[in-house]
C-alpha cells in the first residue's frame, strides 16, 4: 500500500497500459460543457484539469439501464428455462471524485444488504477503482464538505492527488497494489503528509454549505413533512427524473419482460426508474401513493437525508455532488430546498 | 387464423410505414404472424373486418371522417400510427390560421380570391379543421412519434398477438438523454421541449445533435405553465414560444392556446 | 463490498411451478395449487414472486399455511396483463416462482393470546397461510374470531373451511356480505366495522389482525380505538404495494421509511402508524 510520485505523462501512460487489458473509465469531455465516464480509447488524451461530475455517475456503470435479469427459452418440453446473463467483464472506473466514490460506497452497502443483488455484487468485485482527490470545489453547485463525501476515500484501490510537484499516488488496497505493479512510479515515503499539506490549501468553507448538521437532518425533515416548500419547488417541477437519474445514490428500476415474436424466448431486464416520474408509486386501483409533485420532491428528498441514512446507518445519502441542481432545467436544487425547509421548521443557523 | 393487420393513410407523408419497411429484420418474423390485408405501401387488397388497424394521418374532410367511421366500425382493434394520427402534427398548425391565409401563403393572393368565390377550387384544402384520430373515432393504442419508433410498433404487435397489454411508459424525453448520457440542450443555450413531452424514442433527435420539439406529444403531467415560463426566462419571444409550440402541438388540449 | 457476502447467485431467476389444480373460487378468483421443484419453506403472511413467462412478474400471497412439500397455493383475481393471462393457465402448464418473500407472521407470538382476524374482500387469502397454521393448533390459543367481509354472497371465498374452523370450541366466526344481491345468505349482512363494538375483548391478551382493501383499515382502527385500546403493538396489517423486485433493491413499493417487500407486507401498526403513506 505504497506511495509514488510520478508526472502526468507517466500516470497517463500507466492508465493506458491498464486500458489495453480491460474497459477503463475516465471523464471526457462531451458536447460543449460536459463530462461523461467512457472508455479510455489508445489515443485519447486524459485530462487531469479540474473536469465537472460528468452527466450521470460512475456508479451507474456498476448498475447499468437495460440489464438482463435473464432469458427465457421454452424448450421441447414446453417448460421455460430461465438462463442468467453472461457474467460481465472486469473494468477500471478511473478518475473518480470523493464523491462519487461515497456515492459507490453507498449503493455497495444497499445492493450487499440481504438477499445481496448478484450481479452489481458480481461487477464490483470486478472492478477497480481509481480515485482523484479534490483539492477546489468544482463550481458553484457542488457542497460534498457539507455532506461529509469530500474525504471520502473508502471503496478506492488506488487514490491520485494533484500536487505541484506530480502527481501523488497511493495504494489503499491489495488491488490497487497489483495494479500498480505495472507502473514505474518513484517511491515517495511522505506520501501520506504531501496530500495532507495540499488539503489544508483547499478554500474554507469548501462550496456551499447546510443550514444544519447533516446528522440534524432527519429529526428536522420528520417536523416539516407537511412543509410548503416541497410544493412551492414542485410547482416548477417536470417530474422529467432527471435528479434521480444523474444521482450517485439512486438505485431505483423497473423491470420489463420482452418476448419474441414467436413467443418461444424471452428477456427480463431492468432499467432505471425514477421516483420523480408520477407512475413511479402507482398502483392498481388505480391508486397512487405520490400522486402530488410535491409528494414525489419530499421522497426524493427525504430518502437521502433521512430514511436511507437511517435504514442503513451511513449518513447522508446525498454526496453532495451537486448534478440533480445543476442539470435541473427548472433549476431545483436539493440544497436549497433543504436549506429553505431549515429555515422553515426553525433548525437554520 | 391468422390476425388480419390493415393499414390505412390520411393527411401524412406515409413515412411511418416506410419506417415500418425499415424494420427489416423483424419484417419476415412479422408477416409469418399476420395477414396482411391493406396496405398501399406495399400491397393493394381489400378485405371486410380487421382484427389491427393501423390509421397513419390526421383527419381533415368529411369523406375522411366518414371512411374513418368505417374503418373503425370493421376493425377489433384501431391504432393511430405516428404524429399525426396521434395529435395532427405540423398540420394542426393550419387550426390557427384561417384556411384563406394558407391559400395565400402557399399559392398567392390571386388564388386566394379565386377560392373564396369558387368552392370546388381546391378541394383538398376545404377542411373545417386538422383532427387527431382520436378526436373522431375511439383509439385502443397510439405509437406516438414523427416518424414512429419501430421498436415501439414490434412491442405493440407482439403484445396484442400474445393477448397482452403493452406497456407505453409515461416518461419524458429527458429520461433517455440520461440514459444515452447526452448533453442537455438546455446546456448549450437552447430551449428542448424534452422536460415535457412524450420520451420513448430514445431522444433520437437530440442524441444526432439536435433538440426535441415534442412530436410525440405533451406528457399526461406536462408542466407547460413552467416551460413556457422557462422559455421566457431564456429570452425567447413570446411570437417564438407560440411558433415552436405550435409545431407539433397545435392540438395537444393543454399547450395553453385557444384552438380555432 | 465485501467479496466474502453471501450472494445467491439465482436471486433473480425463477423456479419453475407447475400446475396441479385449479378451482374458480368466484368469478374473478381462481385458486392454483403449484408443485414447486424445491420446499419454499415460508412463513405466514409472505408473498411469492409469480413469473408468467415473457408476460412479466406480480407479486401474490401465499393461501396456504407452512408445509414440508413443494406444494404452493394462491388464490389470484384477474385484475391486469399478467393475471388475465394467469385465468387462462391450465393444469400442466407451468409457473415461474421467486420467493417466499416479506417478512411474515411469527406465529408463536400468538400463543396463548386471544386473536381477532378482520378479513375484507381478498384480504382472507394472505391470511389464510397464519389462520390454517393457528386451526390446525388451536388448543395453543385464546379465543380466536374470525370477522370476514365480502361485497355479495357470490363474492366469498373458503367459506367451506370457515364451516369446518367454526366447530373447534374456541372459534367464532362472523361473516358478512355488504349485500345479500338477490342470493341465499346465512350469514350476516354489514360492513366487517359492524361487530367489532359488541365483541368482549380482554386488551392485554388480545391480538389483532387485519387484512383488506386499503379503506377497511382506516375504519376498523377507529372502532377498535373507540372501544378496546388494543394497543398498536398488538395490531398488525396486511399492506398491499407494486412491487417489483420482492428483495428491497427497486425502490417501488416504498411507505416512507419502510420497504413493504422486506418490512412487510405484514406491519405491526405501532410500527407504521406514524407513517403518512401508511394506510393512505
Amino acid at each position: 500500500m505504497g506511495s509514488y510520485l510520478a508526472t502526468e505523462e507517466q500516470v497517463s501512460t500507466w492508465l493506458h497500459l491498464l486500458a489495453k487489458e480491460r474497459d477503463l473509465f475516465w471523464p471526457r469531455s462531451v458536447g460543449q460543457f460536459n463530462y461523461s465516464f467512457l472508455p479510455l480509447g489508445e489515443r485519447d488524451e486524459i485530462c487531469f484539469d479540474r473536469y465537472l461530475p460528468t452527466i450521470v455517475p460512475p456508479g451507474r456503470r456498476l448498475l447499468p439501464d437495460d440489464e438482463t435479469l435473464f432469458t427465457s427459452q421454452q424448450g421441447d418440453d414446453r417448460l421455460s428455462h430461465y438462463l442468467p446473463p453472461q457474467p460481465s467483464a472486469p473494468m477500471v472506473l478511473a478518475g473518480v471524485r470523493p464523491c462519487d466514490l461515497k456515492g459507490i460506497t453507498q449503493l455497495d452497502t444497499v445492493m450487499a444488504a440481504a438477499p445481496a443483488d448478484p450481479y452489481y455484487h458480481q461487477r464490483r468485485v470486478n472492478t477497480v477503482i481509481i480515485a482523484m482527490n479534490c483539492l477546489a470545489p468544482c463550481d458553484s453547485r457542488c457542497f460534498c464538505s457539507a455532506v461529509g463525501a469530500l474525504g471520502a476515500q473508502d471503496g478506492a484501490d488506488v487514490f491520485l492527488t494533484l500536487l505541484a510537484e506530480g502527481v501523488l499516488v497511493e495504494s489503499l488496497s491489495a488491488r490497487g497494489d497489483e495494479i500498480l505493479v505495472k507502473a514505474s512510479f518513484s517511491l515517495c515515503e511522505d506520501g501520506k503528509e504531501r496530500r495532507l499539506v495540499a488539503e489544508g490549501t483547499r478554500p474554507l468553507p469548501f462550496g456551499r454549505e447546510l443550514a444544519v448538521v447533516p446528522e440534524a437532518l432527519p429529526e428536522m425533515l420528520r417536523k416539516g413533512y407537511e412543509s410548503p416548500v416541497y410544493h412551492r419547488y414542485g410547482e416548477r417541477c417536470y417530474s422529467c427524473g432527471t435528479c434521480n437519474l444523474v444521482c450517485p445514490t439512486c438505485y431505483c428500476f423497473e423491470v420489463r419482460d420482452e418476448m419474441s415474436l414467436d413467443g418461444f424466448s424471452g428477456r427480463r431486464s431492468r432499467t432505471w426508474d425514477s421516483c420523480m416520474i408520477p407512475a413511479f408509486a402507482e398502483v392498481a386501483g388505480p391508486h397512487n401513493f405520490r400522486a402530488e409533485v410535491g409528494e414525489r420532491q419530499r421522497h426524493r428528498l427525504k430518502r437521502k437525508f433521512e430514511y436511507l441514512p437511517e435504514r442503513f446507518g451511513l449518513g447522508s445519502f446525498c454526496v453532495g455532488c451537486g448534478r440533480c441542481g445543476r442539470q435541473c432545467t427548472a433549476n431545483i436544487d436539493i440544497l436549497n430546498m433543504v436549506n429553505d425547509i431549515a429555515v422553515e421548521v426553525g433548525g437554520g443557523s | 387464423m391468422k390476425p388480419k393487420v390493415a393499414f390505412f393513410d390520411f393527411a401524412s407523408c406515409e413515412g411511418c410505414q416506410l419506417a415500418l419497411l425499415n424494420c427489416e429484420d423483424d419484417l419476415l418474423a412479422i408477416l409469418a404472424q399476420v395477414e396482411l390485408v391493406e396496405f398501399r405501401e406495399a400491397i393493394s387488397e381489400q378485405a371486410g373486418r380487421y382484427d389491427i388497424a393501423f390509421i397513419e394521418g390526421s383527419i381533415h374532410r368529411e369523406q375522411d371522417i366518414e371512411r374513418l367511421y368505417d374503418i373503425r366500425s370493421r376493425s377489433k382493434v384501431l391504432v393511430a400510427l405516428g404524429a399525426c394520427a396521434c395529435n395532427g402534427n405540423v398540420q394542426a398548425r393550419s387550426n390557427f390560421v384561417a384556411p384563406a391565409e394558407n391559400y395565400k401563403a402557399v399559392y398567392g393572393e390571386e388564388d386566394r380570391n379565386r377560392v373564396q368565390v369558387d368552392g370546388e377550387y381546391w378541394p383538398l384544402w376545404t377542411h373545417t379543421r386538422v383532427r387527431a384520430v382520436h378526436e373522431v373515432v375511439k383509439v385502443d393504442y397510439q405509437l406516438r412519434g414523427c416518424p414512429m419508433q419501430p421498436t415501439e410498433f414490434l412491442h405493440l404487435l407482439k403484445s396484442l398477438l400474445t393477448g397482452r397489454e403493452p406497456s407505453f411508459p409515461a416518461n419524458a424525453v429527458c429520461v433517455e438523454c440520461k440514459k444515452n448520457e447526452n448533453e442537455c440542450v438546455y446546456d448549450r443555450g437552447l430551449a428542448c421541449f424534452g422536460p415535457i413531452a412524450f420520451g420513448g424514442c430514445d431522444a433520437i433527435c437530440i442524441n444526432s445533435g439536435h433538440l426535441c420539439d415534442g412530436c410525440r406529444g405533451l406528457l399526461p403531467y406536462a408542466n407547460v405553465k413552467a416551460h413556457r415560463q422557462l422559455l421566457k426566462e431564456m429570452g425567447i419571444d413570446i411570437t417564438s414560444v407560440q411558433n415552436r409550440y405550435r409545431l407539433h402541438l397545435s392540438n395537444e388540449p393543454d399547450a395553453g392556446e385557444v384552438r380555432r | 463490498m465485501s467479496k466474502d457476502a453471501f450472494v445467491d447467485a439465482g436471486l433473480y431467476l425463477p423456479q419453475t411451478g407447475r400446475i396441479v389444480a385449479i378451482e374458480q373460487c368466484t368469478v374473478n378468483e381462481k385458486f392454483f395449487r403449484l408443485e414447486l421443484t424445491r420446499p419454499l419453506q415460508h412463513r405466514p403472511g409472505q408473498f411469492v414472486m409469480v413469473t408468467v413467462p415473457g408476460m412479466g412478474e406480480c407479486a401474490i400471497s401465499i393461501t396456504c399455511g407452512p408445509r414440508e412439500d413443494n406444494i404452493l397455493e394462491m388464490v389470484i383475481r384477474r385484475v391486469g396483463n399478467i393475471t388475465a393471462v394467469l385465468h387462462g393457465l391450465e393444469v400442466g402448464d407451468t409457473l415461474g416462482i421467486r420467493g417466499p418473500y416479506g417478512a411474515g407472521f411469527d406465529l408463536e407470538e400468538f400463543y396463548q393470546r386471544d386473536v381477532l382476524i378482520v378479513a375484507g374482500g381478498l384480504g382472507l387469502v394472505p391470511l389464510r397461510s397464519l389462520l390454517l397454521p393457528m386451526i390446525a393448533a388451536h388448543q395453543r390459543f385464546g379465543a380466536i374470531t374470525i370477522i370476514t367481509g365480502a361485497r355479495s354472497p357470490a363474492e366469498t371465498l373458503f367459506r367451506h373451511e370457515l364451516a369446518d374452523w367454526r366447530e373447534k370450541e374456541n372459534v367464532r366466526i362472523i361473516e358478512l356480505v355488504d349485500s345479500t344481491d338477490h342470493y341465499q345468505w346465512d350469514g350476516e349482512v354489514g360492513m366487517v366495522t359492524a361487530p367489532i363494538g359488541s365483541l368482549v375483548l380482554d386488551k392485554n391478551r388480545t391480538m389483532v389482525v387485519l387484512c383488506g382493501p386499503p379503506v377497511m383499515y382506516k375504519f376498523v382502527l377507529l372502532e377498535l380505538e373507540a372501544h378496546h385500546q388494543i394497543p398498536a403493538t398488538q395490531i398488525f396489517v396486511d399492506l398491499e404495494r407494486r412491487m417489483r423486485c420482492g428483495v428491497g433493491k427497486c425502490g417501488h413499493c416504498q411507505i416512507n421509511q419502510a420497504y413493504c417487500c422486506q418490512d412487510g407486507p405484514v406491519f405491526r401498526y405501532s410500527d407504521i402508524q406514524n407513517y403518512p403513506e401508511g394506510l393512505a
